[in-house]
């Protein structure tokens, strides 16, 4: 028996050292590798416009940089600027339009990256059925739209230059699903140029129907799309972790955007996007890096100041906004990544 | 009476909902852009009432016509599948089925068939309160009023019309609030199918206002649409209690 009871007590005692020693050990490792958390609100659905911010991801960008950022999903109920205030996320994603409204509202928010370099909502039309070579050629015309959204602001601006009125064009609501485009009931109809533009465009080269692009740039209205956008108590209090997250995910966008790693970002489109065609996803990240980077002289992300203010105007004059905000002030210069 | 009370419930509903909302605001000392304040929503509410009004009441006339339709179907059905039949079964699993899908999934596929015009939001309103009706008159219209209708058989006197008006009547309270209750569905169908895809109505509105992140529309949008609901569920009340009145009277 006694030999026993000391075989017992001397067990008991290398337990509890071997798990003092685990506990030790964890608690340094967790100190040693202790990244920072941080949570960022997409403003969409995983698809290829947020390619860069899932390579930043998968491809350790955030985490070279000691941080831990949880990528989550956006969709129509998200928005970004709310989260930030909730402090349910400490960076999104958002339009200029929100960035703007926010901040007439008294919201607390800063621009710390533009991700679209030109605006990918854009219009398609069939070519057979309409020509455009200058605004006026839009009078007469039904040109879909989605009333409420930064579609209508665009086209009612684009109007506007054109001394078009209401009066002068026939306005068709926009909806989710596109029958009356592919029914031919309007042949004007705005879309996301590389997401819903791809699938339309197939279906339309299917039909053997040929189209083109109206492109709001090309008349002079630069409304500006994402951006990058956290709260001003963030960059006040942790302005390190601002730069971090922002250089993390910059190079991620670079690494995404280079053609170089083309395979690699389809594949890392692919866990997320299970539903789209590598052909789908491969002409999509084609028209996606002539959005984030078409100058090369220009860096991914830089902030395009003109554009913001002619888009805080566009909103002002079409009383979206009861008084100017000043964007500029709250537009940050990227960081060198 | 009941109109009267209706009226106050929801006031004092909307108020004590109002009044979290802002509580969480400067609780938390959130912007306008999160949530309104009360200047805010005073203003947006005068200045939108006249045309949230015009699309609640878009809406309310939608909706009480898919209601209608939706009750004279339910009824049709309910009298026609009461018997423990193979029909009558079928009817049943039919009715636990369909209303299991979700009508959001449905309506894209209704709009794209029919448009965005006043049928599809008619035909969706209906939907979304025809089952509901359909299950309660069919629990109502199969379940035998023994001692009434024990007479009838034992005289020979009974005929089908007969048993559908006294367990019409036996239940008439059951049936008035399945009944008011369906307008709540029928608005609330008829707000979705505006929402995804019509051209008018207070859902049409609604997600306009989404578009824009703007809550106080929302919040007024939402006041319109509960007091016109208290006041239709109030006259469906009330047209109950006087129909069971009549009844009365006659009997």
């Amino acid at each position: 028996m006694k030999p026993h009871k000391k075989t017992t007590i001397s067990q008991k005692m290398l337990f509890f050292i071997s798990l003092a020693a685990i506990i030790a050990i964890s608690g340094i490792s967790d100190t040693a590798t202790a990244a920072e958390k941080v949570n960022y609100r997409l403003k969409w659905l995983f698809n290829t416009s947020v390619v860069g911010d899932l390579y930043a991801d998968v491809h350790q960008f955030f985490a070279k940089q000691d941080l831990k950022v949880a990528v989550k999903e956006g969709g129509p109920e998200r928005d970004a600027i709310r989260e930030l205030e909730m402090g349910r996320a400490q960076f999104g994603v958002a339009s200029a339009d929100q960035v703007i409204r926010a901040l007439s509202k008294g919201a607390q928010v800063v621009v710390i990256a533009q991700l679209f370099q030109i605006n990918p909502l854009q219009w398609m039309y069939r070519t057979d059925k309409m020509t455009i070579n200058s605004l006026a050629d839009l009078k007469g015309q039904t040109l879909g739209v989605t009333f409420g959204g930064n579609d209508e602001a665009i086209l009612r601006t684009l109007l506007a230059k054109a001394s078009l009125t209401e009066k002068d064009v026939d306005l068709f609501s926009v909806r989710y699903d596109y029958t009356p485009f592919l029914q031919k009931k309007v042949n004007f109809w705005p879309v996301y140029r590389n997401s819903q533009a791809v699938f339309l465009g197939a279906k339309l080269r299917q039909a053997g129907e040929s189209f083109d692009f109206f492109i709001p740039g090309d008349y002079g209205v630069r409304f500006v799309a994402n951006s990058v956008v956290t709260s001003k108590k963030m960059l006040d209090t942790k302005p390190e972790t601002v730069r971090k997250f922002t250089v993390a995910l910059l190079q991620g966008w670079q690494a995404s955007m280079n053609v170089a790693n083309n395979d690699t970002a389809i594949k890392t489109l692919q866990k997320y996007d299970k539903d789209s065609t590598v052909e789908t996803l491969q002409e999509q990240l084609d028209i996606t890096r002539g959005l984030i980077h078409p100058d090369p002289n220009v860096p991914i992300g830089m902030i395009d100041m003109a554009a913001w203010k002619q888009t805080e105007q566009i909103m002002l004059t079409q009383k979206l906004i009861p008084a100017p905000v000043s964007v500029e002030k709250v537009l940050r210069p990227i960081p060198k990544y | 009476m009941l109109l009267h009370r209706r009226i106050y419930q929801f006031f004092i509903i909307y108020c004590l909902a109002v009044a979290c909302l802002f509580l969480i605001k400067f609780g938390l000392n959130l912007s306008d852009y999160v949530i309104p304040g009360p200047m805010d929503v005073w203003h947006t509410g005068i200045r939108e009432f006249t045309r949230y009004f015009s699309d609640v009441m878009d809406t309310l006339m939608v909706a009480v016509i898919g209601q209608v339709i939706s009750i004279f179907m339910a009824l049709l059905v309910g009298i026609t599948g009461r018997r423990a039949t193979w029909f009558g079964s079928f009817i049943k699993v039919a009715a636990y089925n369909v209303q299991a899908y979700p009508i959001v999934a449905i309506a894209p596929i209704i709009f794209i068939l029919l448009g965005d015009g006043i049928v599809t939001r008619l035909i969706i309103a209906a939907m979304i309160c025809y089952f509901p009706v359909l299950l309660s008159v069919l629990g109502i219209m199969s379940e035998p009023v023994n001692d009434i209708e024990h007479f009838y058989r034992a005289t020979g006197r009974m005929r089908w019309q007969l048993e559908v008006k006294i367990r019409a009547f036996e239940n008439l309270n059951k049936l008035t609030t399945v009944i008011a209750g369906s307008a709540t569905l029928a608005v609330a169908g008829t707000i979705v199918a505006e929402f995804i895809a019509a051209n008018a109505g207070i859902g049409y509105s609604i997600r306009i206002a989404l578009y824009q992140s703007d809550l106080a529309k929302i919040l007024t949008a939402l006041f319109l649409i509960g007091i016109t609901l208290s006041l239709y569920q109030g006259v469906l009340e009330l047209t109950g209690y006087l129909i069971k009145k009549g009844w009365a009277t006659r009997v």
